[in-house]
């Protein structure tokens, strides 16, 4: 029987991964929780040469660990688990659980299924799926709407089509807003000017 | 009028050019090179080819390669070397055929040195190199991404003033908005990373920017717009569409004085850079003040557009970044440089693109640049120009 995987676990975020350690132990793995400086990461892998490292996905650090990636590439070295795996599906529903996980070659990526359950369970409800716009509707609907704002604008600017499309653009931009809210912007007021 | 370009863009859609997905998903990083990303999405740049760009702000580049690998984005704001790295597998991640639509920008990185350091005098590159060298000290760099741009130009530019950037000094990653933080605490001695950072720590009173990425090389090759080559091969008229959207965002900022600073204005807010105006603006304007007590403005600053020069794919680009990943160590031996950036660079896909927009596209991919050092990279022997450095880490040098 394999021996038990120890786990380092990064705790840099909002989302505290921290929360999985008891989890993960009452699993039966051995969790070793981080919540110190990443910079100082590399010197901490090396001195607690994990099996497997678990980070937030959308952690900042995570650019860190490609740094551990690359210099221990002479020695058994963590990778992301993706790599065994190359198949989306499974990289999808690695990156949902929104944890990744870099283990150390050589470990079958199976092994890290249950911890990926565990992830998932405690943080499905952070990665709620963004519900699907119908993006082209809407697109052209967005569209039809800027082209008669840019009518409107020409009109009243008696300008031509390019100018009236920088005038849109500019203004939308150092509103910080979009081309699309300005387009509204422009149309109401010309009904309101009537 | 207006009815013309409607049916013309119809027409566009309706034909066999029309894009195979409407809606991509574009992943970026909080940098002020970002821009032409930007503005093409929040501005209808796409409209005209029926694609609408859903924007993603990214909190790593690691999670820009996992999420164009696994394609959660379609395509991304991109370092030009890490592009590279996934493609040879030198990288966390599976090694994977990539590919490079176009280029975002030239210029504007830095690097910086400490507050510490500029009390002690040390304000130029001889008085850094005497101080590295001294008995006791090792100094600490920090740089985005160990196959980045950032990390090649920091170890470029200290490998040109003697100093070893793998023996000399220390090097560690920090992610660009923590660069401050970890300066600030004493952490760290100096760090290479894009705008707005290095102006922010200026601004700070943390510190002063000892040279810019564009004296190493000017009009070097910086951010691209990447994604997998079989999202290419899936979707060749949506790649091009947005090849062209961006394109035609690039020329839509550098058109005027006006669209750079509502440009700055956009960026800066906190849906996208999440930073000061005062530390956006000033440099995507060329205007550039070091914390020393110099102000000028820079003829190389941050380009987006330079009518086309800056986006165009060279070849000789992608293969600069595999010498230096070889003089560096790496990559152990020596790729096949040209197959390989043939393979990543979408010269043609590009070419077809920037036609379509009356933008001029050079007749070789092939371009010749002199960098601080002296040295000419004119990508005829890469091979050669890797292991013709004094400093170096080649393994069998």
């Amino acid at each position: 029987m394999a021996a038990m995987l120890r786990i380092l676990l990064i705790n840099d975020t909002s989302k505290k991964v921290g929360r999985l350690r008891t989890a993960l132990s009452e699993a039966g793995f051995e969790v070793i929780d981080e919540s110190g400086l990443t910079i100082d990461l590399p010197t901490r892998v090396e001195s607690v040469r994990p099996d497997v490292v678990l980070i937030d996905t959308e952690s900042p650090s995570r650019d860190v660990m490609e740094q551990v990636v690359l210099v221990t590439r002479d020695q058994p070295r963590p990778i992301v688990m993706f790599t065994d795996e190359h198949d989306p599906g499974v990289m999808r529903q690695a990156i949902k659980s929104g944890v990744s996980a870099y283990i150390v070659e050589g470990i079958h990526a199976q092994r890290l299924q249950p911890i990926m359950d565990v992830a998932m369970a405690r943080f499905e409800s952070d990665q709620m799926l963004r519900s699907q716009l119908h993006a082209r509707d809407q697109q052209l609907a967005e569209r039809k709407r800027i082209e008669l704002a840019k009518g409107m604008l020409m009109k009243m600017k008696d300008c031509n089509e390019e100018d009236a499309y920088t005038l849109m653009r500019r203004q939308a931009m150092s509103k910080q807003q979009k081309l699309i809210q300005v387009a509204e912007q422009i149309i109401a007021m010309n009904e309101l000017l009537g | 009028m207006s009815d013309g370009l409607h049916m013309h863009s119809l027409a566009w859609v309706g034909g066999s050019d029309a894009p195979e997905k409407n809606a991509l998903n574009i992943g970026y990083m909080p940098l002020t090179d970002c821009a032409s990303m930007v503005v093409a999405a929040t501005q209808g740049f796409g409209q005209p080819y029926g694609l609408t760009l859903n924007l993603r702000r990214q909190t790593s580049w690691a999670g820009i390669n996992d999420k164009l690998l696994s394609g959660e984005l379609d395509a991304a704001h991109s370092l030009y070397g890490m592009i590279y790295a996934i493609q040879l597998g030198i990288s966390g991640a599976a090694a994977t055929d990539m590919a490079i639509l176009m280029g975002l920008n030239q210029n504007g990185q830095s690097i910086n040195l400490s507050q510490p350091l500029k009390e002690a005098g040390v304000t130029s590159a001889s008085a850094l190199q005497q101080h590295a060298h001294q008995k006791g000290t090792k100094l600490t760099f920090a740089q985005t991404f160990p196959t980045g741009t950032h990390a090649m130009w920091l170890y470029y530019w200290l490998a040109s003033q003697g100093i070893h950037p793998l023996q000399d000094v220390n090097s560690v990653i920090v992610p660009p908005p923590q660069m401050l933080a970890h300066l600030e605490a004493g952490r760290i001695d100096g760090f290479c990373v894009g705008e707005p950072w290095s102006a922010h720590a200026v601004e700070h009173g943390q510190g002063f920017t000892l040279t810019t990425s564009q004296a190493i090389w000017p009009d070097h090759p910086e951010k691209v717009l990447a994604c997998t080559r079989e999202f290419v091969e899936q979707n060749p008229n949506a790649a091009r569409a947005l090849v062209m959207s961006v394109l035609d965002a690039s020329r839509f900022i550098e058109k005027s004085l006006e669209n750079r600073r509502s440009t700055a204005q956009l960026l800066s807010c906190s849906e996208f850079l999440d930073a000061p105006l005062s530390s956006v603006e000033p440099r995507l304007l060329g205007e550039y003040c070091d914390g020393l007590g110099n102000r000028w403005h820079d003829a190389h600053s941050l380009r987006f557009h330079n009518n086309g020069a800056t986006n165009f794919p060279y070849l000789s680009d992608g293969m600069w970044f595999l010498t230096q990943f070889r003089r560096w160590g790496l990559l152990r031996e020596d790729p096949d440089y040209l197959a390989v950036t043939s393979q990543v660079q979408q010269t043609e896909l590009y070419s077809a693109a920037a036609t379509a927009l009356n933008i001029p596209v050079p007749d070789t991919a092939i371009r010749s640049s002199r960098l601080l050092d002296g040295s000419v990279w004119n990508g005829a022997d890469p091979a050669g120009y890797a292991r013709s450095f004094t400093l170096h880490a080649l393994n069998d040098h």
